[in-house]
């Protein structure tokens, strides 16, 4: 079964070279962040920042996942990715694919490889695209299941969120146990 | 604490020196390339450069080369829409302390001014 066959592609990740740049964000363990922006420039800088810089926390140096719509390959060479897995939310097969229908198997990878990676940042990008595929209540099941598990250890996530693309009731019920991350000015 | 921003998009520096002002940091200075960077470092002295790594002409790392040589207790953040790790590393073996990915935002730039400034 599908479902089950993904269970053994998710391995414990490599770390990132470390650059010896300052860590930027000081986002804490056990916690997910939701980041009301568009495009997700913030979301994707603290957490490359954050798996290619070491802290003095518990977690010294932390391993991430990223789940997106833009492709692995963009990924990879706009940030400097190299060990990092990046799974491509897309209606396409492939190994690093994973289909915005098939929440379940969504799930089990970011849950698994939280388990396998104590210390693990997850950025999940591209909750608008999973919601025009899905109920959105299904969709808060995901993230509900994923926040679960993080706040029994000590990894995080973040999750940049469009709010033109939300209810203002979607987005209470997203930021309900995620604390909200705000920059105020962007450079452009 | 004087600032210089060098970068040779007019509008990215107008927004950064914005920025700048919004964090807490009123007293900036702006460069477009390699010669006015130089020339507006000396003049100026300030403590900290935001030096973007892909210029028009010299490259950023040439820009942080020249300015630790005038002065070698200055510090200089290397700044890049990419991250180019070889990029940053050249930066970092040359002398600058920190990088900052563009676009940026209040957060990591508090954060590394506060980690600089001082």
């Amino acid at each position: 079964m599908g479902f089950f066959s993904k269970k053994s592609d998710v391995k414990k990740s490599g770390a990132e070279a470390g650059l010896g740049i300052t860590r930027k964000y000081n986002l804490a363990g056990g916690k997910s962040y939701v980041v009301e922006e568009s495009p997700p420039d913030i979301s994707f800088d603290a957490f490359v920042n954050i798996i290619s810089t070491t802290s003095g926390d518990a977690c010294k140096k932390m391993v991430g996942l990223a789940v997106s719509r833009q492709h692995p390959d963009l990924i990879k060479q706009k940030y400097g990715l190299e060990t990092t897995p990046i799974y491509w939310l897309a209606t396409r097969t492939g190994p690093e694919v994973i289909s915005p229908t098939n929440l379940g198997i969504l799930t089990h990878t970011m849950i698994q490889f939280i388990d396998a990676n104590p210390c693990s940042v997850i950025l999940l990008d591209g909750i608008e695209y999973l919601v025009s595929n899905n109920d959105f209540n299904k969709v808060l099941r995901v993230i509900d299941q994923v926040n679960d598990h993080i706040s029994q250890g000590k990894a995080l996530m973040i999750i940049p969120v469009d709010p033109r693309a939300f209810e203002q009731k979607e987005m209470a019920l997203l930021e309900r146990n995620m604390e909200k991350i705000s920059a105020k000015l962007e450079t452009k | 604490m004087k600032i210089l921003v060098v970068d040779d998009s007019e509008a990215f520096r107008k927004v950064m020196v914005e920025l700048l002002v919004r964090v807490g940091f009123h007293d900036t200075v702006e460069a477009k390339d390699f010669d006015e960077a130089i020339e507006v470092f000396r003049r100026e002295r300030p403590k900290i450069a935001f030096v973007d790594m892909i210029l028009l002409g010299k490259s950023g790392v040439e820009v942080t080369k020249a300015m630790l040589a005038i002065d070698p207790s200055a510090t200089i953040v290397a700044m890049s829409s990419i991250i180019n790790k070889k990029m940053i590393r050249d930066c970092m073996d040359t002398g600058a302390k920190d990088f900052l990915l563009k676009p940026t935002n209040e957060i990591a730039l508090s954060s590394v001014l506060a980690m600089w400034s001082d």
